[in-house]
């Protein structure tokens, strides 16, 4: 079973609610509902709130509660905008129940609030970006719409609900709407992803890196933070920041959470590889994850046929999780591996360039002959993966007596 | 959305009331009709008056021998649409004015084969500039239609096809005839459109496009992930498993396989390929300087020119430009005299296979109908 990559969920909602609860909230009155909710926002009880308006709370199943307008009822009892609030709930419960999700997408709207107040706003956050997303889902399965639109949207809420956070400046740090800000960027990072607009993470990211809680959040937000920023650093091909975040993500990661840490592995392995470090069979067994067994085995072995044959293999699996071209960039690795096995057979250090097509032919590269021969010894010279030159001359590749093959975690 | 809330902000008896007309409103928009074009000519009849008075018809629109009169005559079986940009208070959904996508089809028909491949027309920069607008014009009436479908398809790879020729036969031309970065917008534009427009239904010239596209794109991580994620069936075809192979010895800088492999393509990839092949012996230049760098080596000029694909001379000259050294018939390599900034001007154009305006006119039209 394929993993969505763009699902790395942790969600914040302890529920405060017993089973008791649970049953009499199907069955309340849409009057003791808003009663229940005046009494929560009277006593700034920000949790209790927030389940109220979540999705995830079993009164959504309540039929008396799934109005297609409450507007009237919620105003006698509520105050702005915590009635349009409710309001909106309701309308949107009503649409659930419906299976309409374009009309619950459409009821949501987030709104201007006191720090007590955030859990609501991540409850409120996370329900609309899963709307949008199955309102995506369901407009394609109609033909209609454009792939994002929905979601490009919900994203829109998200950056209004952020720039809030970001910019209160009154509250003290520890009443501060800051404190929501990772948990917003986190859900639009998933949006932006799932988009395909990536370079919309740019001023986000900037945001936190210049903010003074960056390491004050909860490690589960920063544990989801660092999963996608990570992956930005891999599309970047900045590969060093890459394994920095994605090794912390992996690490923090809590151990229950077998399955996020497999999904941070899917993008940390890749880098790694690139770094030189292989995964131990161990690793990937544990994961589930022995699609990169045969291409760890290759790269190592110097081995393109193999390389070629399991990335032909696994081919969808990669593509679906986009690492299919960061796996192609390890080709570069496994030409140095054969190479160096080269070197370490002839023991000169003068090595005739047939050698190496001698090596290629063996491995099944087809049409390649000695001036490409000479490209890719040219091209791994320039990387820093050979320390020499070749002499067309001489029909050598001339290496260095000290070190002609460094580790590849000293180079790129 | 946000603007609903922001009204009811007042007191609430108002309240009620927004909200209730902000949910008709919701309602009424679903039923808004989408425009449908009833003019059945190249030009609407209004237009074509309004331009002929005020001597605004281009040269190709004229009456033969009225064109050196004060107010030349419409050729009402010649004369096109021209693209204007939509303001405030222009209406640009009239029917009357729209062209239905019949008559968009046999416009586009009319600027390729009557215009752009026509060899009367002289010089082709001004052909160019002309189909362009026209082009566009055509593109701005699918849009408001909202038209989707084989004749949209239809009309976006005519499009395709001309603005590749162009950005090949026009590379070099001064800015005021030919602007390389707004012909790469549009055929952004056009290409991204196409290919959303493929997703559904089967279309003949698919594998053609997304090859195009992805050598267009040459080196865009996005357009090599989008061609890896097409069906099987259109990924393993020639085209497109050509383009992908000359993507992969992109990817891993082996531009001595790119060139070779650029020798197989035909010639409208050519066209959507060659702004990336200076680069690309660029990079060449600058490997084997990394790679050949020694003081006493030296490299025979002949077979660098064949790697390169260009005449010994301009083989030299590519060298010079990037400080690589060359003596008679050899080359020194040192990676301490390359330089990635070229000093002088060695421009794309130089690099294309040369041919006079005979040539060109003949290879237009079988560039740019391709799939007829």
């Amino acid at each position: 079973m394929e993993p969505d990559p763009n699902l790395m969920d942790r969600e914040h909602t302890r529920s405060h609610s017993g089973v008791f609860v649970e049953v009499r909230m199907a069955h309340i009155t849409l009057n003791q509902y808003l009663q229940q909710v005046l009494e929560a926002i009277e006593n700034r009880d920000g949790l209790f709130c927030s389940e109220m308006l979540s999705f995830k709370h079993p009164h959504v199943a309540n039929p008396r509660l799934q109005l297609s307008s409450p507007e009237e009822k919620c105003q006698q009892l509520l105050e702005p905008p915590y009635d349009e609030m409710v309001a909106a709930h309701l309308r949107c419960t009503f649409a659930v129940s419906n299976h309409d999700f374009v009309e619950a997408y459409k009821s949501f709207q987030a709104h201007k609030e006191e720090n007590w107040a955030l859990p609501i706003m991540f409850a409120v956050t996370l329900d609309l970006r899963i709307f949008a997303n199955n309102a995506e889902q369901q407009l394609q399965s109609k033909g209609k719409g454009n792939a994002g639109d929905m979601l490009e949207k919900a994203a829109e809420q998200l950056m209004s609900c952020f720039r809030v956070c970001a910019s209160d400046n009154r509250a003290g740090i520890d009443d501060s709407k800051k404190w929501g800000m990772l948990f917003l960027i986190n859900q639009l990072f998933k949006i932006y992803f799932k988009i395909n607009k990536l370079h919309l993470c740019k001023p986000l990211i900037r945001a936190i890196d210049s903010s003074n809680l960056k390491d004050e959040y909860s490690t589960a937000q920063r544990v989801t933070y660092k999963y996608y920023v990570g992956r930005k650093a891999m599309f970047d091909s900045d590969f060093k920041q890459a394994e920095e975040y994605l090794s912390f993500s992996f690490i923090h990661c809590h151990r229950s959470c077998q399955r996020n840490k497999r999904l941070i592995l899917i993008y940390l392995l890749p880098v790694k590889m690139l770094l030189g470090h292989m995964p131990t069979h161990q690793l990937l067994k544990k994961y589930d994850l022995m699609q990169f067994a045969d291409v760890t085995k290759a790269v190592s072995d110097g081995n393109l046929l193999l390389l070629n044959e399991a990335l032909v293999k696994h081919e969808t699996f990669f593509i679906r999780c986009g690492i299919f071209l960061i796996l192609e960039k390890l080709k570069i690795i496994t030409y140095r591996n054969l190479f160096k096995k080269v070197y370490h057979l002839l023991k000169t250090h003068q090595l005739p360039l047939d050698a190496f097509l001698v090596a290629l032919k063996m491995m099944k590269v087809e049409d390649v002959d000695i001036d490409e021969v000479q490209c890719i010894l040219a091209n791994l010279i320039y990387m820093g993966h050979i320390k020499g030159y070749i002499s067309h001359q001489h029909q050598k590749l001339v290496v260095s007596k000290q070190n002609p093959f460094p580790p590849l975690s000293s180079v790129s | 959305m946000s603007s609903e809330w922001h009204h009811s902000r007042r007191g609430r008896g108002h309240r009620h009331k927004e909200q209730g007309r902000a949910n008709r409103e919701r309602v009424v928009e679903q039923k808004v009709s989408v425009p449908h074009g009833t003019c059945m000519t190249m030009c609407p009849a209004y237009e074509l008056r309004q331009r002929e008075a005020q001597n605004r018809l281009h040269r190709f629109e004229m009456v033969a021998g009225t064109e050196q009169d004060r107010l030349p005559r419409a050729d009402a079986s010649r004369a096109v649409k021209e693209y204007s940009r939509p303001a405030a208070g222009k209406d640009s959904t009239r029917a009357s004015d729209l062209r239905p996508p019949s008559v968009l089809l046999k416009t586009v028909h009319y600027l390729v084969d009557d215009i752009a491949v026509s060899s009367t027309f002289q010089p082709w920069t001004e052909v160019y500039s002309f189909v362009f607008d026209r082009l566009r014009s055509v593109r701005q009436d699918l849009i408001i239609q909202r038209v989707s479908g084989p004749d949209c398809v239809a009309v976006l790879e005519k499009s395709v096809r001309f603005l590749l020729y162009a950005s090949y036969r026009l590379c070099g031309q001064q800015l005021q005839y030919f602007d390389p970065r707004i012909n790469d917008t549009h055929l952004q534009e056009c290409l991204s459109w196409l290919l959303e427009s493929y997703r559904d239904g089967k279309h003949q010239h698919q594998e053609e496009f997304q090859a195009l596209s992805l050598l267009y794109n040459l080196g865009s991580t996005q357009a090599i992930q989008h061609v890896l994620e097409l069906p099987e069936r259109i990924r393993s075809s020639p085209a497109v498993q050509l383009a992908l192979a000359v993507s992969r010895a992109h990817m891993e800088r082996n531009p001595v396989r790119l060139l070779r492999l650029a020798q197989r393509l035909d010639f409208i990839q050519v066209c959507a390929v060659h702004r990336h092949l200076l680069p690309c012996r660029r990079d060449l230049l600058m490997l084997y300087s990394h790679g050949h760098s020694s003081r006493n080596c030296r490299y025979p000029l002949q077979r660098l020119a064949r790697l390169l694909f260009l005449k010994d001379g301009l083989a030299a000259e590519l060298c010079e430009v990037y400080g690589v050294n060359v003596t008679g018939e050899w080359v020194n390599f040192s990676k301490s005299s390359f330089t990635v900034a070229p000093s002088g001007d060695l421009h794309c154009r130089r690099l294309h296979e040369p041919q006079d305006d005979e040539q060109w006119n003949c290879s237009a039209s079988s560039v740019i109908h391709g799939c007829a």
